[in-house]
């Protein structure tokens, strides 16, 4: 499924492209906490004729908003900072998990290329001063032993390349009746796709 | 007022509104009502019944929405008063039951009870309808006008605080909503309310 060229040598993924593959699998809602990786996604929304965008106050409401979304009827995606998953985690275990709802989440990788540049690939076995280093994040170095160990499956989107992903993304959450996460290593740009006529 | 006082007149006047309760009326209002779309907030993430029940209320738009909270649960995630708002739901009634402890676990005082103007903090938030009430018999004559028109509703009820003790979900428990999983429940009250909107 990935590539194997430097991703800092592809241009950073398009929004547009993103809500096409939403629009694709039908998602009636984006429930999140704005922030700097989502930007270009949320800005885009806001005029988007069938894709709601619900805002929250702190991550842990996405979560349960989200389920009580898919209880109603509804196909709700989320789109929060890997931090925000950090602060989140009851609101997930004790909603999506416990009421195993199918859910597509985009997770801003903030600091992701710190790690990347520091040759860092995060692991299970912390290392509590890589935690503290000035040159790192460590909601980066934290996100994918999170994500692993509490059973959440994950894909990295790199790259417009990676836009099937939240088809197949998707598609896995509703099979396993479990959350699905897409970390957005470089978050998005708008994009160059014709923007759709009001 | 009793827990009882709050319940029985709601139990009267409800039809079809999805009823979404938590900690100390989950019980209570599992043997007043046995009804397809009860949803017991309970075993699950503490402090997100509120967000759960707006997420409910946003996927069905016609269908008004009871949230029963308690005002531990409602001091965890405050944030969710703006959410709300900001969400634009009109068919939220949320009451917060004010009994000051945390009954569930044996009676622990909630920061700042008694002195914490929940009714004036919704309004502060944006609720344009709120009401608070002591008195049994008010609320009981007032329950049909809050259970009509437009909302955001917010309803603050001062209740004695009772024993009630940690929720399971088995079959010992004597409501229905709590003798299956949340996964299932929620499961059949999402066919529930596909089959009502098709």
């Amino acid at each position: 499924m990935k590539k194997e060229e430097p991703v800092e040598q592809v241009p950073v993924p398009q929004a547009a492209l993103a809500i096409e593959a939403l629009e694709s699998l039908g998602a009636t809602h984006v429930v999140g906490l704005p922030d700097n990786g989502h930007a270009a996604l949320y800005e885009l929304l806001e005029t988007h004729p069938s894709i709601a965008t619900i805002p929250v106050t702190r991550e842990g409401e996405a979560w349960a908003i989200a389920s009580g979304l898919w209880v109603g009827g509804k196909r709700p995606v989320l789109a929060i900072q890997n931090c925000g998953l950090l602060e989140s985690g009851d609101g997930l275990r004790g909603t999506t998990m416990r009421m195993r709802v199918p859910l597509l989440c985009f997770i801003s990788y903030r600091g992701f290329d710190k790690m990347s540049a520091n040759g860092i690939e995060p692991s299970l076995d912390v290392d509590p001063e890589e935690l503290t280093r000035e040159d790192l994040d460590s909601a980066a170095l934290l996100l994918e032993p999170t994500l692993r160990v509490w059973g959440v499956p994950f894909y990295r989107y790199d790259s417009d390349d990676d836009a099937a992903l939240v088809m197949e993304a998707w598609q896995q959450a509703e099979r396993e009746e479990r959350p699905v996460a897409l970390l957005m290593t470089r978050g998005l740009r708008a994009g160059d796709v014709a923007p759709r006529p009001r | 007022m009793t827990t009882a006082e709050l319940l029985e007149p709601l139990a009267r006047l409800r039809t079809d509104e999805i009823v979404v309760t938590a900690m100390s009326t989950v019980r209570p209002w599992g043997r007043l009502s046995d009804h397809d779309l009860d949803f017991a907030s309970a075993d699950s993430a503490m402090g997100h019944t509120a967000d759960l029940a707006l997420g409910l209320a946003l996927a069905q738009p016609d269908r008004r929405v009871v949230c029963l909270n308690g005002d531990g649960s409602m001091m965890m995630t405050l944030g969710t008063l703006a959410t709300i708002i900001e969400s634009g739901a009109k068919n939220l009634v949320l009451f917060v039951i004010d009994n000051g402890t945390y009954e569930i676990t044996g009676n622990q005082k909630v920061p700042a009870a008694g002195v914490v103007d929940w009714a004036a903090m919704a309004a502060a938030a944006g609720f344009w309808r709120t009401y608070r009430f002591d008195d049994a018999a008010a609320y009981a004559m007032t329950i049909g006008e809050i259970l009509a028109g437009e909302g955001p509703v917010f309803v603050q009820v001062k209740v004695e605080r009772g024993n009630a003790r940690p929720i399971s979900r088995s079959q010992i428990e004597e409501a229905r909503y709590l003798k299956t999983s949340m996964a299932t429940w929620s499961r059949q009250m999402r066919a529930t309310l596909m089959e009502d909107n098709s």
